[in-house]
């Protein structure tokens, strides 16, 4: 999927790190689903378990009003 | 637990279960849009209601720009108008009239006229020629220059003066004076001293695309044939023609013609299209007490001076409807009359691929039926709103997320914290206690103790039926879980052996009194019959009392209340909208999960009637007045002593109902029941608690995070504060939670978020 569009970017900047594989976190590929719905973003993701983090502002900011946005759809 | 299906976003399109002409129907009762009663009666259309605000703002060059509108020489129709305005004016019926046209001759006086526009105006093509002179072609020039018709006049007179005197000998100098520059300054073409034969006419005919004539020259040209009154029309001829019938009927009569003027000129039938014209009744309601300065200020020989005139126009009310916005914090937020906001709220429901705009405010409604009451043609907003809701429910376009949670709570009062049994040592029972979801979760205490009383003092024992009635998913439009809440409530009467229902709560009754066959009274009555338990007592400051929306139409149960009331010995203080015209502290409808911001303006709309304590009957309503402060207690709980004290947050209120229905399965029943423990420390900072109850967290989610947490160890380590944050998807929400480790087996929550999207690492 080159030169696909993320709609979103949360770069770790070195302040997060995955605690059980006890590594930082990188600036991945992810991906939001809702309502038969998909974005690609970039999070930060472990490189090694792959868990993707969602930072509080992220979700309560424009995450929160996509979802209102798509249920009004 | 159970679940609710989140729906998706491509649906097929299913059942509407309202007809556009049974919404028609409704949004007509409303009768905002129809005019005021002066401007209904003027033929001419003045928008006397916005002329009279513009005249008492002092704004007398808009007052002017309005009524030249319909009146292209304002002195003229001034000086000569009939005024039937003032005859239909609202004040008539309790003082004077607005006296509206001496407020139209000072306007007409001394306004100033809006300048220019006329220079860069695009001219029509098709021409135009008047012949003759008086009042009808002055007033008909006027409206056709207005229309920019290439406009020539033809008359007998040798100057314009004699052709002014001619068509309004009537005005006083002044205002001749000032009238004959209006004149000038438009852009009508005059010939002079003409002789109108009927070659003359006939030449004019065939160089002008339309010709109009006074009834004068038609009278001594075409005595026998006649014109069309509605049209201005001398069909056989074809020209258009009127006379001199009182200045506001000619003044009408030019109106009529112009509109003629145009239909010839396009070549369409000049009967088509007309829309209304004249005078007409109208159905708007007003409410004369707004009503100040009854009497007029005589007018003065020379007419009102500005300053006078201003004063006049200030008696005006501006009549308008507006009872249902006075008392509903709903309406006032989205600053809507009902006949507008339905018929976007019914649109909104039709539509299928596109933005529902109309969500919010549909669901914000708190379905409390006060504008049925207080609007005098009886517009029920809770009908519109409710239908809409089970309209997208039906056609799977309504969204969850706005009463899932709710709805969980609800389904969570009918699973876990359910209970129905017979009174000890009663196989069945002659009553069951039905107190409601609300006050199980609010007031634990109130509802054991009124139990207690209800199985000592009647005869025939009384079972409990700890659960909620079904009010919420109505609300959310969710029909099908309403069928299905009804039927289970209905198995579990019959299995009590279908006892008489006492509620404690109104919308309880409301609802359950739909059920087929039920008998129910309210706690209320019972506790008359009974008499008061011992130690009851009303609070000892006069207090409001807040009547149930529930409890709207139930005349009975108001006058109960009272008397109940009384007899604890509560001074009630009288408050504006009380009784049938309550309004609803904000729970109703689900507006409290909807929208929190009109929901809380409802709180406040509440609160505003007075500073005294509330006393209410509605646990919701209680507990809604006490997290905004006010003193605020459930007449059960004076009836009974307790106190539930502060509001519970939305977890308290779930360990509420959980311990009150375990303790009374111990304590009654002898029952034991599993509580679940945790197998470790959990603390919580007041922030994160704080921050839970305003998100919508419960203790339960974040529980389910940590002990994900414990199991699989993933989590990620904020180098910032130093706090771990793990996660886990619940339901149709995914569930975060920052939190310190003060030990193996210790955690302390500092903050919680959530999100319904789901989030997934992309391969690439
Ligand atoms: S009270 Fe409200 S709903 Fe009723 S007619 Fe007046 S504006 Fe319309
Ligand atoms: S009070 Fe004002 S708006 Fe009402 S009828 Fe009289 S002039 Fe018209
Ligand atoms: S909140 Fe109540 S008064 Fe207001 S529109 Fe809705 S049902 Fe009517
Ligand atoms: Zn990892």
């Amino acid at each position: 999927m080159a030169g696909e569009k993320n709609y979103y970017t949360v770069d770790p900047m070195g302040k997060l790190r995955c605690f059980k594989c006890g590594v930082p976190l990188e600036k991945g590929k992810a991906k939001f689903m809702y309502l038969d719905n998909g974005f690609p973003v970039e999070l930060p993701v472990c490189p090694v378990c792959g868990f993707v983090y969602v930072p509080e502002e992220l979700a309560l900011g424009k995450v929160a009003s996509v979802e209102r946005a798509l249920e009004d759809k | 637990m159970a679940q609710i299906q989140e729906r998706g976003s491509t649906h097929v399109y299913k059942v509407n279960k309202i007809s556009k002409e049974e919404m028609d129907s409704m949004v007509a009762r409303c009768v905002y849009e129809q005019p005021p009663f002066c401007n209904a009666a003027c033929p001419l259309k003045l928008d006397t209601r916005a002329f009279l605000k513009a005249a008492a703002d002092g704004d007398f060059k808009k007052a002017l720009g309005l009524y030249e509108k319909i009146a292209p020489f304002p002195l003229v129709l001034a000086a000569g108008c009939e005024a039937p305005c003032e005859g239909k004016c609202r004040l008539g019926e309790i003082g004077d009239a607005v006296a509206i046209r001496a407020v139209e001759a000072a306007v007409a006086r001394y306004g100033e006229a809006a300048r220019g526009g006329s220079v860069f105006r695009m001219k029509k093509r098709k021409t135009v020629a008047i012949l003759g002179s008086g009042l009808f072609p002055l007033l008909l020039a006027g409206e056709l220059e207005k229309k920019a018709y290439p406009l020539t006049v033809f008359c007998e007179q040798a100057d314009l003066d004699s052709f002014l005197r001619c068509a309004a000998g009537f005005l006083d100098e002044d205002a001749f004076a000032l009238e004959r520059k209006r004149l000038r300054g438009k852009d009508i073409q005059f010939e002079f001293s003409c002789s109108i034969d009927r070659a003359f006419l006939d030449e004019k005919r065939a160089s002008f695309d339309v010709l109009c004539i006074s009834e004068t020259v038609r009278s001594r040209l075409f005595p026998d044939s006649p014109v069309i009154p509605e049209l201005m029309l001398c069909e056989k001829e074809q020209f258009i023609c009127g006379g001199e019938e009182g200045v506001m009927n000619t003044a009408f009569g030019a109106k009529k013609a112009a509109l003629t003027v145009d239909r010839l000129a396009q070549k369409l039938d000049p009967r088509n299209t007309r829309g209304q014209e004249g005078a007409c009744e109208s159905e708007l309601y007003t409410d004369l007490s707004e009503a100040k300065e009854l009497r007029r200020a005589a007018i003065p020989d020379g007419g009102y001076t500005p300053a006078q005139a201003a004063e006049e126009a200030k008696r005006c009310i501006q009549c308008r409807c507006e009872e249902c916005m006075k008392s509903c914090a709903y309406l006032q937020h989205y600053k809507k009359y009902p006949g507008l906001l339905s018929r976007e709220i019914y649109n909104n429901t039709q539509i299928i691929m596109g933005d529902h705009q109309l969500n919010k405010p549909m669901n914000a409604c708190s379905l409390c039926g006060q504008c049925s009451v207080v609007c005098p043609r009886g517009f029920d907003m809770a009908q519109v709103c409710h239908i809409a809701r089970r309209n997208m429910v039906s056609t799977d376009k309504m969204p969850l997320a706005p009463h899932e949670f709710a709805l969980m709570d609800m389904l969570f009062s009918n699973n876990e914290a359910f209970l129905a049994r017979p009174q000890p040592g009663y196989e069945t029972c002659r009553y069951v206690f039905f107190p409601g979801c609300q006050a199980s979760a609010i007031a634990p205490d109130t509802v054991r103790a009124a139990y207690e009383d209800l199985c000592a003092r009647l005869d025939g024992g009384v079972a409990l039926l700890l659960g909620c009635c079904g009010a919420i998913c109505d609300w959310a439009g969710r029909y099908e879980l309403e069928d299905q809440t009804r039927e289970f409530i209905d198995r579990e009467l019959a299995r009590l052996g279908d006892p008489i229902v006492i509620a404690g709560c109104p919308t309880c009754k409301k609802e359950l009194s739909t059920h087929d066959g039920l008998e129910i009274k309210g706690i209320w009555d019972v506790l008359l019959e009974l008499g008061l338990p011992e130690g009851a007592r009303g609070l000892a400051r006069p207090a409001a009392l807040h009547d149930s929306c529930g409890a709207r139409g139930d005349e009975e149960t108001q006058k109960a209340i009272r008397t109940l009331a009384a007899q604890l010995g509560c001074t009630l203080i009288d408050t504006p909208y009380s009784g049938d015209r309550s309004p609803c502290c904000g729970y109703g409808g689900l507006a409290a999960y909807a929208n929190r911001e009109v929901a809380a303006e409802m709180t406040e709309k509440c609160l505003e009637r007075s500073d005294a304590p509330y006393i209410s009957y509605c646990m919701a309503c209680r507990d809604r007045f006490a997290r905004q402060g006010r003193e605020s207690r459930h007449l059960l709980e004076l009836c009974y002593g307790t106190d539930a004290g502060a509001p519970p947050d939305i977890s308290e209120k779930r360990r509420n109902r959980l311990t009150l229905k375990n303790e009374l399965l111990h304590e009654l029943w002898h029952e034991e029941t599993a509580e679940m423990k945790l197998d470790f420390e959990l603390n919580y900072t007041v922030d994160a608690r704080r921050m839970m109850d305003d998100r919508m967290i419960l203790t339960d989610d974040v529980i389910a995070v940590l002990q994900d947490f414990r199991a699989s160890g993933e989590a990620v380590l904020d180098a910032e504060d130093g706090l771990l944050v793990a996660r886990r998807r619940v339901g149709n929400a995914t569930f975060w939670v920052k939190f310190s480790r003060e030990g193996e087996d210790s955690f302390t929550v500092h903050r919680a978020w959530s999100h319904r999207m789901r989030v997934e690492k992309r391969e690439g």
